[in-house]
């Protein structure tokens, strides 16, 4: 790719692209560490959860867990702001990356995901629902999608590296 | 080079390991290795979380059902991570970090699977209000993962950074 399309060019112009050239050394593996926290907090809360509407530790009351989902927002929060950093640190390396596209496309299916969820009666079916008691199939079905796409996109983020693209800006 | 840490590099499964185009060669290995710390992290936090007063509707006899999968991701990582040694023994081993990590895997491994034991696991946990010496727990655990976080992270820059030398890269 010789030539830099005009966002990028825009990208690489901001003042930001330069803090993150300049201060890489250190800010680049601290970036990925929080926002590799953040990735634990959305999967361990959103990720257990998911298990229990699933099956798993039946005794736990959907309602009183969903609580624990306010860490996963958090961390999806974190994580975006950071991501967006990531990618006005280095704009090619992302945009120009399959792993990355893959990534994104996961991020749109479980953000429908999770409006399948929130938007429909399933969100007030679950919290109808005890502790002891089975998930219904649609709410099994949204929580399968959920812990697969999470589970995909922390993969595919680890794997962006491994598909650079094969030219720098 | 140590004639042990050379060995191990002139094996075939270190040298797959490193030079394979596979995906499930490195590539594969270390997002395994990924993706068991942040399950393992991530539902010890969430443990944490129940145990310093969030959802406290959540009984923790129950919680501690999620516990199997935290062992599950322990034993892939142990796995992927005694993996990845063999394909990089040197510049793991060589490196104090590595120790560190490994000394803060066990503390927060240790501190999770403690909490599993006395305080989810135990006759009348969902009876009476968690003690503050648990809480104190679920603090440590939630630190230590942080920290476990930030040491695998910098693993791959010290590396880097002690061939350099870190004043010219910083």
């Amino acid at each position: 790719m010789d030539q830099i399309a005009p966002w990028e060019v825009w990208i690489r112009a901001t003042a930001l692209h330069a803090f993150v050239q300049q201060q890489e050394p250190w800010l680049w593996p601290l970036m990925q560490s929080l926002h590799y926290v953040g990735g634990s907090l959305l999967l361990g809360t959103v990720g257990l959860f998911d298990l229990r509407l699933l099956g798993m530790a039946k005794g736990v009351s959907p309602a009183a867990m969903h609580k624990l989902i306010r860490f996963g927002i958090a961390g999806w929060c974190l994580n975006l702001m950071l991501g967006i950093v990531f990618f006005f640190g280095h704009p090619d390396q992302y945009f120009y990356n399959n792993s990355f596209r893959l990534k994104m496309l996961f991020m749109t299916v479980a953000g429908l995901n999770i409006l399948a969820f929130y938007g429909t009666d399933a969100f007030v079916q679950m919290k109808k629902l005890p502790a002891g008691a089975a998930a219904t199939t649609r709410m099994k079905v949204i929580a399968a999608i959920s812990l697969s796409m999470w589970v995909a996109i922390l993969m595919c983020g680890r794997l962006i590296t491994f598909f650079r693209p094969p030219f720098f800006h | 080079m140590d004639p042990f840490f050379a060995w191990i590099e002139n094996s075939w499964l270190s040298d797959w390991i490193r030079g394979s185009e596979s995906l499930l060669a490195f590539p594969g290995i270390i997002t395994l290795h990924a993706l068991g710390l942040g399950i393992l992290a991530g539902g010890s936090a969430a443990i944490d979380f129940r145990v310093l007063g969030v959802a406290p509707g959540v009984s923790l006899k129950a919680m501690a059902r999620f516990l199997p999968v935290l062992w599950t991701a322990f034993v892939v990582n142990a796995i992927s991570g005694t993996l990845l040694l063999i394909a990089y023994p040197t510049k793991a081993l060589t490196n104090w970090l590595f120790y560190v990590k490994l000394g803060l895997v066990a503390l927060a491994v240790g501190l999770i699977y403690r909490i599993g034991v006395t305080v989810l696991r135990v006759p009348q946990a969902d009876e009476k209000p968690v003690a503050a010496p648990a809480k104190l727990l679920a603090l440590a655990s939630l630190a230590a993962w942080l920290a476990v976080i930030l040491a695998g992270r910098f693993l791959a820059y010290t590396h880097k950074w002690e061939m350099l030398g870190v004043p010219a890269i910083l």
